[in-house]
């Protein structure tokens, strides 16, 4: 992972069109304002059908709520490209960052627990019947859900205390967490 | 003013917030606030965007089953912020951003309390006595997602905006 690592960081270096953008004075902090109205509009959309699935507003249809869905996915699109502005334009502060690393994966597990939403219970909640109470299985994937998306947050806001310090002689980590 | 900030800034709990290599410190209070915004702000908007016409087979009334949980998230940042502002009371208070933001913030509870009053499907609203046209109602939904926007966009800018970290700075 280290020759990759270090080929990614480089390679961006080298190519970034984003960083002169991003580094004057509006810049940085506008994209990051962005991420935040993201960061709400993807909690307050995902969670609020999460919240459903777990039996939330019991009277409402599941698939009723669902119509809140789009806006969660503005909400992860604004928040895909304001994040790789960030990663466009420090790709050393997150490409060794552990906190990083760890968000990275939280968001596959909510990508791919949103898939299995569909993948699984398609058919029940979006039927020509109004279903109103979830499956066992569609329960547990909105839990996941919602640990997953708050993980996200929380390694999004741990970023700036897992900041990578220079590498020791021959680090032996299987991924970089220091910066070479 | 000055005396205060300096007394708050020898007190045990905020040497805990800023000083405590700890993660449960001040990232874990930061971490917090961030979780908090996304439900209040997010469910908030969830509401005003059921209001202005999005998901109209959800029941107006039903949306209120959301309000405890926007409430939680609220109760959470005002909890977090308040431990924030111990941890840097110099860096918020000096700045007028800072009163901005709260004002934004307050404002928009303000409007969330309005709002989930006049959720009703029979024009009876629940709690309110005096029932608000639907014309009306929407304009506080916009209102109400402005001052979000706002409010956060305040938030995040107080990190680039303040003059002193600390009350000997």
């Amino acid at each position: 992972m280290h020759d990759f690592q270090i080929w990614l960081v480089t390679s961006i270096r080298l190519h970034s069109p984003v960083a002169k953008m991003m580094h004057t004075a509006w810049g940085w902090p506008m994209a990051e304002s962005l991420h935040f109205l993201g960061l709400s509009l993807l909690i307050g959309s995902i969670g609020a059908f999460d919240l459903r699935l777990l039996g939330v507003a019991k009277r409402v249809p599941l698939s009723a709520v669902h119509r809140f869905i789009p806006f969660g996915l503005l909400g992860f699109a604004i928040n895909i490209t304001t994040g790789l502005l960030f990663l466009l334009t420090e790709p050393d502060q997150y490409i060794y960052n552990r906190s990083f690393h760890l968000k990275l994966v939280f968001l596959m597990i909510g990508g791919l627990n949103a898939s299995l939403f569909y993948l699984t219970s398609w058919k029940t909640v979006f039927g020509s019947v109004a279903v109103y109470k979830a499956p066992a299985r569609a329960r547990i994937i909105a839990g996941i859900s919602l640990t997953a998306w708050i993980s996200v947050i929380i390694c999004g806001r741990m970023l700036t205390f897992f900041r990578p310090i220079p590498c020791e002689p021959h680090p032996t980590q299987i991924v970089l967490t220091c910066s070479p | 003013m000055h005396a205060f900030l300096v007394w708050l800034e020898s007190t045990e709990l905020n040497q805990w917030i800023v000083g405590s290599p700890s993660l449960w410190a001040f990232p874990g209070i930061l971490a917090v606030h961030a979780i908090g915004m996304g439900f209040a702000a997010g469910l908030s908007a969830a509401i005003d965007l059921r209001v202005l016409g999005i998901a109209p087979e959800v029941p107006m009334r039903e949306m209120r089953r959301f309000l405890p949980m926007l409430w939680t998230g609220f109760w959470l940042n005002a909890v977090s912020g308040v431990l924030l502002l111990i941890g840097y009371p110099t860096k918020a208070l000096t700045n007028p951003l800072f009163y901005v933001k709260l004002f934004l913030v307050g404002l928009a509870m303000v409007l969330v309390r309005r709002i989930s009053r006049q959720l009703t499907d029979d024009h009876t609203p629940a709690g309110a006595t005096t029932p608000m046209s639907a014309a009306r109602l929407r304009w506080l939904a916009i209102a109400s997602l402005t001052c979000w926007a706002a409010a956060i966009t305040a938030g995040r800018l107080l990190a680039y905006t303040y003059t002193h970290l600390t009350a000997f700075d």
